[in-house]
């Protein structure tokens, strides 16, 4: 008898796993939702606002002056880069449709929203947006919901900014 | 009585699980075929002289049956897509308790990754491999924060959901594969040219992290062991970039270690390689014109400096390459 409760405990066990497998799920998809609706890093630059994580359209953000594409070793869909004069999009595929993933900049013609560019200082950073960032090596990363903005610091100056998307 | 009613109830429960996980799986067979790259190594003769390890630049970069044609030289690829360090030096411990080749190639390229990237190359390369201490460390080692143990010992776990999108394929291929891979090598004949590729991005360190380094001194450790002469190489490709200070710790690292380093990125030309014909997706990998091509050059590298065997004199192993070789050639004309 009492071997037939071990057996019994097993399997119920083992279903129970599995249920508790599929709820988890549920779970985090409302974590998700939750998290979507905190307050996110954007870019607004030349009258126009490029949104992490919204869907890249052509038609929106003008045509690029460059435009390549990466394939996955295994998975299908095509991570692709649409070069403008001073930064870079970076998009992930998604049921058939291209989001934004990143935004790079490539020179210091461009500002982020609150005014800060490559080539300026860590203090010119740090008071506009304060010191609640995340420091790996020479990496400062801000994080609002899924979206982070990330510096480099190099003796003290901005040498590199990306607007990017926790997919 | 009831203790065998019980235990009849028990196993017949365990073969209901076993052939629902079977069917549940996934089978890699058409569609996402990199998944059963790690099975097919057990199905192989175990006579490899040269022993490929590393991520979809060996796979897709190097093809054994080239090697064989060229030089006489026995060899198998084991890597997967986005293969990382501890998952290579996890597959080489394995193998070595199948064979001891005289070579081991390790392609660099994973040293950029110190952290587990994705669950669904994870699922790629482990899915299908067998159970072993090797495996159980791979796992361990390569786990996201939000993945569970058990769905790997109980893959139903993960793969439960598939019930509802079951395919032919889930059915045609339940107990039964078909080969995917010619010694680990995979055809592929597309022709995708480089156009543009994104800017190089400045990093914010490009020094190798310790742990990636740590499994690197594991698998000079394990060759060093087993009187295995280790080669690194990189693979040719145009991206993700190879940073200069990447290639240098790489240098720096061989040289201390009295390794042989080969970087193929640096010599494109003296290899014939041609981005516009030889690349299938734009400067990632290369096709099998490609392949082809450094597969022919390599062989030579390993034929003058190392004393490697001719095959193509000894009977029995000639008998078995002969017949993988026609199958290479009917798989490429068919492609």
């Amino acid at each position: 008898m009492k071997k037939k409760i071990v057996y019994f405990t097993i399997l119920i066990t083992l279903f129970g796993t599995i249920l508790t497998g599929c709820s988890d799920k549920e779970v985090k998809q409302n974590n998700n939702t939750e998290k979507n609706q905190e307050q996110v890093f954007s870019l607004t630059y030349d009258h126009m606002n490029i949104e992490l994580g919204s869907e890249f359209k052509v038609e929106k953000y003008g045509k690029e002056n460059s435009y390549s594409e990466i394939e996955s070793c295994a998975f299908e869909g095509l991570d692709k880069t649409y070069t403008y004069d001073h930064y870079e999009i970076y998009t992930y595929p998604e049921n058939e449709k291209d989001y934004i993933l990143s935004i790079y900049f490539l020179d210091e013609e461009i500002e982020t929203t609150e005014g800060i560019k490559i080539s300026d200082t860590y203090e010119d950073m740090t008071k506009t947006y304060g010191e609640d960032f995340k420091k790996e090596d020479n990496l400062y990363t801000y994080t609002k919901g899924k979206t982070n903005l990330k510096f480099i610091i190099e003796n003290d100056f901005i040498t590199s900014i990306e607007y990017t998307y926790d997919v | 009585m009831k203790y065998i009613k019980v235990t009849v109830i028990f196993l017949i429960f365990i073969v209901i699980l076993h052939f629902t996980t079977k069917l549940l799986s996934p089978k890699y067979m058409t569609d996402l075929v990199e998944g059963s790259f790690t099975r097919e190594y057990y199905e192989e003769e175990k006579n490899h002289e040269v022993i490929f390890i590393g991520d979809c630049e060996v796979y897709a970069n190097f093809s054994p049956m080239i090697l064989y044609e060229e030089e006489g030289i026995t060899s198998y690829v084991r890597g997967n897509s986005q293969q990382l360090i501890w998952q290579s030096y996890g597959l080489l411990k394995e193998t070595l308790k199948y064979e001891t080749p005289k070579i081991v190639v390790f392609n660099v390229n994973a040293m950029r990754y110190d952290k587990p990237v994705s669950e669904a190359y994870n699922r790629l390369m482990l899915d299908q491999m067998k159970w072993s201490k090797e495996k159980i460390e791979i796992i361990k080692a390569s786990m996201l924060e939000e993945e569970d143990f058990l769905s790997y010992l109980f893959p139903i776990l993960r793969y439960h959901s598939r019930f509802s999108t079951l395919t032919e394929e889930d059915f045609k291929y339940l107990f039964k594969k078909k080969k995917i891979t010619h010694n680990g090598f995979l055809i592929n004949k597309n022709v995708k040219p480089v156009k543009n590729l994104p800017t190089k991005k400045r990093l914010p360190n490009y020094e190798f992290k310790e742990n990636t380094y740590e499994y690197l001194d594991k698998i000079v450790d394990l060759c060093k062991e087993n009187n295995i002469k280790l080669i690194l190489i990189k693979a040719p490709s145009l991206y993700p970039y190879w940073y200069e200070e990447y290639d240098k710790q790489i240098e720096e690292y061989a040289e201390k270690h009295n390794l042989d380093y080969y970087n193929f990125t640096s010599q494109i030309d003296q290899i014939g390689l041609d981005f516009q014909k030889d690349t299938y997706d734009g400067g990632l990998h290369l096709n099998l014109s490609g392949a082809t091509k450094l597969s022919k050059y390599f062989s030579k590298i390993l034929k003058e400096n190392y004393s490697l065997t001719d095959y193509r004199e000894n009977k029995e192993i000639s008998q078995i390459y002969n017949q993988k070789l026609k199958e290479y050639y009917k798989a490429i004309k068919e492609e």
